[in-house]
């Protein structure tokens, strides 16, 4: 079952372009989390999805309906955090909330739900006088109303401190574990790590990488910074370097006192570690530095994505 | 019904403006004043013709004057932002998130914000009312409430024109202007057109008897149609375009007939939420 698909879509602002001939597919059941530097587009696809704007060509599909044409059924079905949502000021947020549940023809209770995301405390206040952080409580608390099949969250974490945005991949968590499809962006990789079976990596209006997070970190080219620790500098210095540069795999080494930084492939570290001491040293202690899923973000966000060979 | 479910949380969110309460004050304070006004006058005028009934109507005169300049100004006021201002600051994401389609939220917009005017304008008239019994001691409470009623429509369609230009947009400022500029064009601009218009044609400005044209152009604006219309209400002419040139009565142009202040009315709030759904509705918000 497919929960959103997007087929080749493109979207134009006058002359410019925000999207550009975008295939991306949500299946039933997945927390799939939608990454991207700021202004790469994820809001643009999100707005599309949710149909507040139109596509320019190409089309957009939510559980089978067009998204433009059979929006209502689509919303009932549909929680939704889009960006830059404000609140009415002069309503209190149980009122939202109440607003929500009418709306959605759902019979939460309010104040259940204002609990779960944390700002029961606020319920009778006006939402006029919430912080960022609580607006989004609040916004997140009305995406919840009617147990949706499908959650929409439009940088989730935008003004909650580290607490709330991991209360807030818990509930991601809770609602997936229920049958929710959970569709959410971020500019920030830690936040998708951690919940997303599947990944999407937009730039510039285009996706340039789509699998798992595990997928993703073996397409990455694995190298390794090695930095190992000798008992003393060797007596022939020049040929230890001379030695380990010639190993197959490894690209680059600096040597700092009785210490190298050796970058080479995962699987030349062993050979490394030989020859070095094959130069009458004892490696006293070694620390590897694997990339990290950020490295890997950067990687694919920055400079010439298609030069490495990762596109789709 | 969500149209419905749209009206009522933005008539509480609506209601709730200090602006509104601002100018239900003013109103209040006009009706109270009109109300003073009418009762002096209406004494005058009353042991001139030695009749109770026409004093009423006199009343109403007094305090259509106030009504006619103020409810389209917080009609306007209330309605301009209704649309415009939820997108500049992003609340509509939140409403059209919700199962509401882009119709249900204009035309909940226009229910709610009608609502709103309909308060503020019984409130006025509420005090107004008070002021009469005070200061004339009897009023056909039928004619006052016929009177209000038609008030509320006048202000319903203000309220139309205003969330009408403010789902063309998405900047509160522009909102303004089209809502200031709809007051200029119906208060001062289409009498002067008219008057243009006239010159061209005659030659003149004034004349002994107007052409026909001349009566239905300046009974079409809306704020002409609710005189015509409290004048069909009161079976009197003294409200009309008509009356107001000296028209006889006898060969009035279909449009320059007070029944027919009804129909222009419709007209003018049918037109801007016909234009404000489909702007609004193919609009990348």
């Amino acid at each position: 079952m497919t929960a959103i698909d997007i087929s080749s879509v493109t979207k134009r602002y006058g002359s410019e372009t925000a999207l550009e001939g975008l295939d991306l597919t949500v299946h039933s059941g997945d927390i799939y989390g939608f990454l991207g530097p700021n202004g790469a587009g994820k809001s643009t696809t999100i707005n599309l999805i949710l149909d507040f704007i139109r596509p320019t060509a190409g089309e957009v599909s939510v559980f089978g309906l067009d998204a433009t044409e059979d929006t209502l059924e689509i919303r009932e079905r549909t929680g939704i955090l889009p960006e830059g949502v404000e609140t009415y000021n002069r309503l209190t947020g149980r009122k939202h909330v109440e607003f929500a549940i009418e709306s959605k023809d759902a019979d939460d209770d309010p104040d259940e739900l204002l609990e779960r995301v944390g700002i029961a405390d606020a319920a009778d206040k006006k939402a006029g006088g919430y912080s960022k952080g609580m607006t989004q409580r609040l916004m997140l608390a009305t995406a919840l109303v009617g147990e949706p099949d499908l959650l929409i969250l439009d940088e989730p974490s935008t003004g909650l401190d580290p607490n709330g945005a991991r209360q807030m991949r818990e509930i991601i968590r809770e609602e997936n574990r229920r049958g929710a499809t959970v569709f959410f962006s971020s500019h920030v990789l830690g936040q998708v790590e951690a919940v997303c079976d599947r990944v999407g990596i937009l730039r510039d209006g285009r996706l340039i990488a789509e699998d798992t997070v595990e997928g993703l970190r073996e397409t990455m080219p694995t190298q390794t910074r090695l930095r190992v620790q000798l008992d003393r500098i060797p007596d022939d210095a020049e040929g230890a370097l001379e030695a380990v540069r010639s190993i197959d795999g490894v690209s680059e080494v600096q040597a700092d006192g009785p210490s190298l930084l050796v970058t080479c492939e995962d699987s030349a570290k062993t050979t490394v570690l030989h020859t070095v001491e094959e130069y009458g040293v004892t490696v006293e202690d070694f620390t590897t530095d694997s990339s990290s899923l950020e490295d890997l973000f950067v990687a694919y966000t920055e400079g010439d994505a298609d030069a490495r060979g990762v596109a789709p | 019904m969500s149209a419905v479910t749209v009206a009522k949380k933005d008539f509480e969110d609506a209601v709730r403006s200090r602006k509104l309460m601002l100018l239900t004050a003013v109103f209040a304070l006009f009706t109270l004043g009109g109300a003073y006004l009418a009762a002096e006058f209406g004494e005058l005028f009353g042991e001139e013709l030695g009749d109770g009934a026409q004093s009423t109507i006199e009343l109403v005169l007094a305090l259509q004057t106030s009504a006619g300049f103020l409810v389209p100004i917080i009609a306007l006021v209330v309605g301009y932002k209704a649309i415009a201002g939820e997108r500049e600051s992003g609340s509509l994401k939140f409403l059209l998130g919700l199962p509401h389609t882009r119709r249900d939220v204009v035309v909940g917009k226009i229910l709610g914000r009608s609502a709103v005017v309909a308060v503020s304008i019984l409130i006025g008239f509420g005090v107004g009312f008070v002021g009469l019994l005070a200061f004339v001691g009897s009023v056909s409470i039928v004619d006052y409430l016929l009177f209000t009623l038609v008030t509320i429509l006048f202000g319903v369609v203000y309220v139309c024109l205003g969330v009408g230009v403010s789902s063309l947009t998405k900047s509160t400022s522009r909102a303004a202007i089209g809502a200031f500029g709809i007051i200029l064009f119906f208060w001062f601009l289409w009498s002067t057109l008219v008057q243009v218009a006239l010159y061209l044609v005659e030659g003149e400005f004034f004349m002994e008897e107007f052409p026909e044209w001349y009566i239905s152009l300046l009974s079409i604006s809306p704020d002409a149609a609710y005189g015509s219309a409290i004048g069909a209400v009161f079976s009197d002419s003294s409200f009309t375009m008509a009356d107001a040139y000296q028209y006889d009565v006898g060969e009035l142009p279909l449009v320059a007939e007070p029944w027919f202040g009804f129909v222009i009315l419709a007209l003018w709030a049918l037109l801007p939420l016909a234009i404000g759904l489909w702007a609004f509705g193919r609009a990348d918000l």
